[in-house]
C-alpha cells in the first residue's frame, strides 16, 4: 500500500506570531520555520505504517515557496522514501492545494493519504475534506487511531464529548489528530542522509489548474489583551464579585 | 518539635519592625520555612519574619545582635547542602516578599532586582526586554536571586555563560553587623579597591543578607539545537566535547548515565529519544542560527561516530523537541529525588575528568556494588553529580551511615585532583565537614577572619560553610 502525506512549512508553533505594524497580515519575516506539528504526525503514522509491513511506499509532499523543502527535508529525515515539492509563490488557499494534490494523487495513485487536521498558521482545518470530494473518496478527519484492515481503515476520530469510529473503503483520505501518536526525534544519521536525498520539484503553474486564491484577508490583529484579575480578602468578598459578574 | 521560644519582648519587637501579620510562629510555618531541599535536619526555628524593605531587615539584624540570636537569610529554599536550614532555634528572615523588579535601564542592559525575585521571573522579565538571563536550572521555578546569589548558583550553561557571579553587578547588603552596603552600583568598570559585592556571592548568608541586586542581562539566543548522543563510555565523553569546542560555541554539555534515563522512563516522565540503547548519554546544545554552523555540528557527529566516540544520536528540529530532549536530563533532580539519594556535586579541570572519573568508579564498584548509582552533571564544566540511591531496604539513617565512609574516599580523590567538594551547591551543613579537601587551614582562618569584619557577633547563619 502506498501512502501519501501532504506536509506545509509553517512558522514554528513555539514563535509568537506579531502582527505586522499595517495590520495586513502577520508578520514571518525571518520568524523560524518548520513542519506543522499536525504533518509531522501524519508523517510518523505513515512511517509506522510502513515499519509494520503495512504501506510499501510513503510520499511526502508540500505545496509552496522553495524554502518549503526544509520540511520535506525533514520528512526524509523522518523516513518517507521519496519527497515532491509543487513549487509556488502563490498564496496558496485550501481549494488550491486540495486542487494540486489530487493531480498528484492521480499520478501516484496512493490508496491512503494522510495529512493534519489543520495548518496552524492560517487553521483553516479544510483541504483533507476538500480533496477527499475531489477524488471521490472517504474521509476520516481528527484521527485519533488508524487501523487498516484487509481493503479498508477503521479511523478512530476525536468529536465533541468522545470518539467516533468510522470504516473506510481504500483510497481513504485521513487527517491527524494531536493524540494519533507522538513523531520521534530525528537521527543525525538520517539527518545527512536526508540532505543528499533527492527532491522532485514540479512547477504548479505547469498543472494547469486554476490556483488562485479565492478568500481575501481584510485584517489581521491581536487578540484582545487579557483583563487584569482583581484580589478578594475573603470568601464573602468573592462570592459578592462572582454574583456581580452573573457568574453566580 | 520544640522549637526554642523566642523572649516575648523579642517577638513583639520583629511585630512592630515587620507588622504583625508577617511574624510566624505556627508549626506550619516553622517546618516551611526552617528547611531547603535537604531531609537531613529536623527543623527547629524559633520564627520566621518576612521583612518588605532594606530596612526592615536592617533592623531585624541589628535587633538580633542586640539579643545575640542567630539570623538565617532564606530564599527559594531549593538549596542542597542545608545552607538555608535552621535547626538551632534561629530567626529565619524570608525574603519571599521582597520579590519586585525595580528598575530597568535599557541602555545598561542592567536589571535591578530584590532579592526575593524568583529566578524564573528575573528570566521572564529579561525575555519580555527582549533579553536573557542565562542562569538556568531546574530549580529555576523556585529558588529565589539572593539564594542564587548565595550559593553563586550554576545549572546548564555555565559553559557559555558562567556562573550567577558572572551577572551580578552590583549588590545592596546588610551586613552581620548589620551596616545597609551598596556596593558596585551596577559598574562594568569600577577599579576602586576590593570587590566587595563578589565576596558576598557565594558566601551562604554567612556574612550578611543580600536585599538588592543589579544583574545584567544578554542578547537573547536563537535557534537553539538540542543533541542527545549516546556514547559507549566514560572514555568517549572528553573526545567529543573537544571536537565540538574546536568549532561551535556550545551553550550546554551535560551527560548521564542509563539509570538516571530508566528512572525518568520508569517514572514516566520521558520516552527513551532512540531505541539505541548505550551507558551513557550526553546532550548538547548550540545556536543553530546558520545552516554553516548546523552543517559543522553534522560533520562532527560524523567524525565522532566513525571513531567510535559516540554510537547514535538525535538533533532537536523545534523548540518543543528540544525542551522534551533537555527534560531528559532537567528531570532527573525531581525524579530520583524520592528514593533520598546521597548527592555529591563535585568538580575538577576537565583535563582531569577522565582519571578523575575512572578512579570514582572504582571507588563506587568496590564500596557499593549492589547500590544504584546515577551520574548526571555539568561535564563541560568539570562538574558531576554523584547520586547513590537509597535501596527500600536500608533505613536512611543506615544508609547515610554507609555513604558516609564512601564521601572520605571521593573527596580524597577530589582533593588530589585539585578539585571542589562543592562546585555550585555549596557548603552549608552537608559538606562542613569536608571543606579541608578542598580549602587549606590557613586560608579557611583567612575566611573566618573575614568573616567577624562583616559579622563580629558572628550572628549570620552560624555553623554554615565553617565552624567560627
Ligand atoms: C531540582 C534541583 C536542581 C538544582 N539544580 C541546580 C543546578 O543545576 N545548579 C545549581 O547551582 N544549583 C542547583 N540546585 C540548588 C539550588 O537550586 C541552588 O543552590 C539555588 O541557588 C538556591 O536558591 P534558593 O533561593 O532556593 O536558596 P536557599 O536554599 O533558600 O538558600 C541557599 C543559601 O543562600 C542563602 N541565602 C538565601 N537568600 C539569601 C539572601 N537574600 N541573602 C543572603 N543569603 C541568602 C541561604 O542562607 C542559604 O545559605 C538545584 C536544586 C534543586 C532542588
Ligand atoms: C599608555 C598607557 C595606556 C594604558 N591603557 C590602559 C587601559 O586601556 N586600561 C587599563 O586598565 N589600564 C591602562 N593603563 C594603566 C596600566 O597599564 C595598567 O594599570 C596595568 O595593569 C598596570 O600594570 P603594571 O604591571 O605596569 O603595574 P604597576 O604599575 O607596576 O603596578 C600597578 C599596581 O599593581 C600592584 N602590583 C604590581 N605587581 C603586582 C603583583 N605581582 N602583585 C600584587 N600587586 C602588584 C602595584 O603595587 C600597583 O599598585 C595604561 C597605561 C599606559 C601608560
Amino acid at each position: 500500500m502506498k501512502v501519501l502525506v501532504a506536509v506545509k512549512h509553517v512558522v514554528d508553533y513555539n514563535i509568537k506570531p506579531r502582527v505586522k505594524p499595517d495590520g495586513s497580515d502577520v508578520d514571518i519575516a525571518g520568524v523560524k520555520m518548520g513542519i506543522n506539528p499536525f504533518d509531522e504526525i501524519a508523517v510518523e503514522e505513515a512511517i509506522r505504517l510502513k515499519e509494520r509491513g503495512v504501506a510499501t511506499e510513503v510520499v511526502a509532499v508540500t505545496i509552496g515557496k522553495a524554502n518549503s523543502q526544509d520540511t520535506l527535508r525533514h520528512a526524509l529525515a523522518m523516513g518517507v522514501d521519496k519527497a515532491v515539492l509543487i513549487q509556488t509563490d502563490v498564496e496558496v488557499q485550501p481549494l488550491a492545494v486540495a486542487k494540486l494534490l489530487k493531480s498528484l494523487v492521480e499520478r501516484e495513485q496512493p490508496q491512503l493519504i494522510i495529512l493534519g487536521k489543520q495548518a496552524i498558521d492560517d487553521d483553516l482545518g479544510q483541504t483533507g475534506q476538500m480533496l477527499a470530494a475531489l477524488i471521490n473518496a472517504g474521509q476520516g478527519t481528527f484521527a485519533s487511531v488508524i487501523d487498516v484492515k484487509a481493503g479498508e481503515i477503521e479511523v478512530t476520530r476525536e468529536i465533541d464529548g468522545g470518539t467516533d469510529v468510522v470504516a473506510l473503503k481504500l483510497p481513504a483520505v485521513v487527517t491527524t489528530d494531536l493524540r494519533l501518536n507522538e513523531p520521534r526525534f530525528i537521527k543525525l544519521p538520517n539527518l545527512m542522509m536526508a540532505k543528499k536525498k533527492p527532491i522532485e520539484t514540479i512547477n504548479a503553474a505547469d498543472l494547469g489548474l486554476d490556483i488562485s486564491p479565492r478568500l481575501k484577508q481584510l485584517k489581521a490583529a491581536d487578540p484582545e489583551p487579557r483583563k487584569p484579575g482583581i484580589k478578594v480578602a475573603n470568601v464573602a468578598e468573592l462570592v459578592e464579585k462572582l454574583r456581580l459578574a452573573e457568574v453566580l | 518539635m520544640n522549637a526554642p521560644a523566642l523572649p516575648a519582648d523579642v517577638l513583639e519587637q520583629l511585630k512592630t519592625i515587620v507588622g504583625e501579620q508577617r511574624v510566624k510562629t505556627d508549626h506550619d510555618s516553622l517546618v516551611t520555612w526552617g528547611v531547603d531541599w535537604t531531609k537531613h535536619y529536623e527543623p527547629r526555628p524559633s520564627v520566621i519574619v518576612f521583612p518588605a524593605s532594606t530596612e526592615e531587615v536592617q533592623a531585624i539584624v541589628k535587633l538580633a545582635n542586640t539579643c545575640q540570636i542567630p539570623v538565617i537569610p532564606s530564599g527559594g529554599r531549593t538549596g542542597l547542602s542545608a545552607g538555608a536550614v535552621a535547626a538551632n532555634g534561629e530567626i529565619v528572615i524570608s525574603m519571599d516578599r521582597m520579590n519586585k523588579v525595580l528598575s530597568f535601564l535599557h541602555a545598561d542592559r542592567l536589571v535591578r532586582v530584590q532579592a526575593g525575585v524568583i529566578t524564573e521571573q528575573l528570566q521572564q522579565y529579561a525575555e519580555q526586554q527582549g533579553l536573557y538571563y542565562p542562569v538556568d536550572f531546574a530549580a529555576a521555578g523556585s529558588s529565589q536571586i539572593g539564594g542564587n546569589i548565595g550559593t553563586n548558583a550554576g545549572g546548564i550553561k555555565v559553559i557559555h555563560y558562567g556562573m550567577t557571579r558572572e551577572w551580578v553587578l552590583g549588590l545592596t547588603v546588610v551586613t552581620g553587623k548589620g551596616d545597609i552596603l551598596h556596593l558596585n552600583k551596577g559598574m562594568i568598570k569600577n577599579a576602586t579597591g576590593y570587590a566587595l559585592h563578589q565576596l558576598f556571592i557565594g558566601s551562604e548568608g554567612t556574612l550578611g543578607i543580600v536585599t538588592e541586586a543589579e544583574i545584567k542581562l544578554t542578547r537573547q539566543p536563537q535557534d537553539l539545537k538540542v543533541l542527545v548522543l549516546s556514547v559507549p563510555d566514560f572514555a568517549a565523553v572528553m573526545p567529543i566535547l573537544h571536537a565540538f569546542q574546536q568549532r561551535i560555541d556550545l551553550t550546554a554539555f551535560e551527560f548521564f548515565n542509563d539509570t538516571a534515563l530508566q528512572k525518568i522512563m520508569a517514572a514516566g516522565h520521558a520516552a527513551r529519544p532512540f531505541e539505541t540503547e548505550s551507558p551513557l548519554y550526553v546532550l548538547l546544545e548550540f545556536e543553530g542560527r546558520f545552516e554553516a554552523v548546523v552543517d559543522d555540528a553534522m560533520s562532527i557527529f560524523e567524525h565522532c561516530m566513525e571513531q567510535g566516540w559516540i554510537l547514535d544520536g538525535v538533533m532537536s528540529q523545534s523548540q518543543s523537541q528540544a525542551q522534551a530532549l533537555w527534560h531528559l536530563r532537567e528531570g532527573i533532580s525531581e525524579t530520583i529525588a524520592p528514593f533520598t539519594p546521597y548527592k555529591n556535586d563535585i568538580s575538577v579541570l576537565i583535563t582531569h575528568v577522565p582519571a578523575f572519573i575512572a578512579d570514582i568508579n572504582a571507588i563506587v564498584a568496590a564500596n557499593y556494588p549492589d547500590f544504584e548509582v546515577c551520574w548526571f552533571g555539568h561535564i563541560g564544566d568539570g562538574n558531576l553529580h554523584l547520586n547513590i540511591l537509597k535501596p527500600a531496604n536500608l533505613s536512611k539513617d543506615e544508609f547515610f551511615e554507609k555513604c558516609k565512609v564512601v564521601n572520605q574516599h571521593v573527596f580524597e580523590t577530589v582533593q588530589k585532583y585539585n578539585g571542589s567538594i562543592s562546585a555550585e551547591h555549596g557548603v552549608g551543613m552537608t559538606k562542613k565537614d569536608y571543606l579541608g579537601y578542598t580549602r587549606d587551614a590557613v586560608e579557611i582562618s583567612y575566611m573566618r577572619e573575614l568573616k567577624k569584619v562583616f559579622d563580629p557577633q558572628g550572628i549570620m547563619n552560624p555553623g554554615k560553610v565553617f565552624d567560627l
